[in-house]
């Protein structure tokens, strides 16, 4: 059935109108990275979306610490926390999918640990904040914090959730004739799992892995109480970066910014068929 | 459900619920280090007047109990009550923009059309964006130099100068609008995943039968939509109420305490204040709380499951 004109019309203007607003604060955010100092600020008649002279001065600046048209150097550099940032996301992630992924297989062929599924589930409705004063305790106790490991070790935790109900559905989906007949043909129950029923899934596995990779590097709040100065994750850097010597390092800020947002949104919209699923831990699967 | 003789294991299920004891074990060790543990302790805490800098071992808490003074504190502590009803308020008024704005926009993106992949990438975008670094993005648009001024400039022809984030009620409007924007995406994403499922055929006969858009809408869609809108809803909520990234970044919780989330406060009380006890108190009244209305949220979900069977 065709469709008349005007609906398609109508369609594409609302349609741009929404693309327009979801990417003007990323747009903004976008050039002013590529702004030098002078344009930082302007006063309001003289607002640029555009930069006049375009610059990599600020990525310069959140990397060497000085650049030419700013003063004030800064001696922390952005190297570290990016580092932090990939090292702690990547071990939290692989801590949460190794054990959410061994769980979610326990559980959904051999019907044990009833308490998991409930249990790891909770672990999202709190707010971090109301369950965090044990935590840092336990963490000081340690001597986990700021460390790497222990920033890892708590990713790992809170996205367990995500993980293991994301793996969960992945097998529930597998047919068990396959299994069974390997069974039958007289392999254990572990070498199933490792030999067959794991690479059948390897591309939901990579999928879940990318899911909670983002969720770990988008991270704020944990990183903000249980690491000071050593292991500070970008978003914690980022914040320190303007202070009331140096005022707001727009700029600056606005190229980290950047540099942090980039790997969730690629990684994302490759895994735009797993995002539903994802997000709702299975309960639809689009 | 009537009790059941337990019928024998074969020796392959046997293997198998051993080997499933084993391959949980990860799992159950970090549920029990970070939940069961941290728990235990957070109850301990709560009854003394304990706090980092006592120079006391926190086990040795006991030294100052102080039983359910905390929790007998929370009742008469404004500034909680105020932070909450805030969290509350912000709950209230974000979510069903947002539910509406994606229910929209799902409408809008429900059939093919040229260019679809491409704006569906496009609109899923915000929500991918590191929350902080999303607040940072809407803290440099808010300033009354930035670019929504010059935008509202351009629209009513005079100056406007408005300081978005120092106002306390624009302050909260502000943050308002950052979270719509980065949230209406998963919306969308949820509600267009439950509009796909609608069976076709059932449209198109409906269409041939004479409804028109909006009664397909209302008719047909809407019904087999309600679970997904409840799921989409309930998750919205619940990690609405933890607000605290994108806020923080913009406005730190101010002007004064015009944007306090709840979030705010305690890590205001963590940090400036360092009455450990105290927040463990809080942190531990909330978790009630929020057990409580999950817990009478999936019965009632579960009764109206059963009657919907019965």
């Amino acid at each position: 059935m065709p469709k008349p004109l005007h609906s398609y019309i109508w369609r594409y203007t609302l349609i741009l109108i929404a693309v327009g607003l979801a990417l003007l604060p990323v747009a903004w955010m976008a050039t002013m990275a590529f702004k030098p100092h002078t344009e930082w600020v302007t006063t309001a008649a003289d607002l640029h979306w555009w930069p006049e002279k375009e610059t990599w001065g600020n990525f310069e600046y959140i990397f060497t610490g000085q650049t030419d048209a700013v003063s004030i150097t800064h001696e922390r550099t952005a190297g570290k926390p990016i580092l932090a940032s990939l090292v702690t996301s990547l071990l939290g992630t692989l801590i949460a999918v190794v054990a959410g992924t061994l769980g979610a297989y326990a559980v959904s062929r051999f019907k044990v640990a009833g308490n998991l599924p409930l249990g790891v589930l909770q672990l999202r409705l709190f707010p971090p904040m109301a369950v965090m004063i044990p935590v840092m305790i336990m963490w000081a106790f340690l001597g986990a914090m700021d460390t790497w490991w222990g920033l890892s070790l708590i990713y790992g935790i809170v996205t367990l959730p995500f993980a293991f109900w994301l793996m969960k559905t992945f097998f529930d989906e597998v047919p068990r004739e396959i299994e069974e007949a390997a069974l039958v043909e007289g392999c254990s129950w572990f070498r199933v799992f490792w030999k067959v029923t794991l690479p059948m899934v390897k591309a939901a596995l990579a999928s879940t892995a990318l899911f909670v990779f983002i969720l770990n590097w988008s991270d704020y709040i944990i990183a903000l109480l249980l690491t000071r100065k050593d292991w500070v994750t970008i978003p914690v850097y980022m914040n320190s970066l303007s202070s009331a010597m140096s005022g707001q390092m727009y700029g600056a800020k606005a190229a980290l910014g950047l540099i942090a947002a980039l790997p969730p949104v690629v990684f994302g919209i490759a895994i735009q068929k797993y995002l539903v699923r994802g997000l709702t831990f299975g309960a639809l699967k689009q | 459900m009537t009790k059941k003789k337990k019928p024998a294991l074969t020796p392959l299920e046997r293997e198998g619920k051993i080997l499933g004891l084993y391959m949980t074990l990860p799992a159950q060790l970090l549920l029990l280090f970070v939940v069961a543990f941290p728990l235990c302790m957070q109850i301990y805490v709560s009854m003394t007047w304990w706090g980092p800098l006592d120079g006391v071992k926190w086990y040795y808490a006991y030294e100052s109990l102080n039983w359910f003074g905390n929790y007998g504190e929370i009742f008469d502590d404004s500034k909680f009550w105020g932070s909450l009803g805030r969290t509350f308020l912000i709950v209230a008024v974000v979510v069903p923009i947002e539910f509406l704005l994606g229910l929209g926009l799902a409408m809008l993106f429900a059939d093919k059309f040229p260019g679809k992949r491409i704006f569906y990438s496009i609109m899923l975008m915000p929500m991918m964006i590191v929350p902080a670094v999303a607040g940072y993005m809407f803290f440099m648009l808010f300033q009354s130099s930035g670019p929504i001024n010059d935008i509202l400039s351009a629209i009513s022809g005079t100056r406007v100068d408005t300081a978005w984030l120092a106002d306390p009620d624009l302050a909260m409007i502000s943050v308002m609008i950052a979270d719509i924007w980065q949230w209406t995406p998963l919306m969308f994403l949820i509600l267009l995943a439950g509009m796909v499922g609608v069976p076709e055929d059932q449209m198109k006969a409906a269409t041939l039968l004479g409804a028109n858009a909006w009664h397909r809408f209302w008719r047909i869609v809407l019904p087999r939509m309600k679970t997904v809108m409840i799921i989409a809803l309930v998750i919205r909520s619940v990690e609405c109420f933890k607000i605290f990234d994108i806020l923080y970044v913009m406005t730190g919780g101010g002007p004064g305490v015009a944007t306090k989330s709840i979030s705010v406060y305690i890590l205001d009380l963590t940090f400036k204040d360092l009455d450990w006890a105290y927040v463990a108190a809080i942190g531990l009244f909330i978790l009630i709380c929020l057990s409580l209305i999950a817990f009478v949220g999936i019965n009632r979900m579960q009764a109206a499951q059963k009657k919907a069977e019965a």
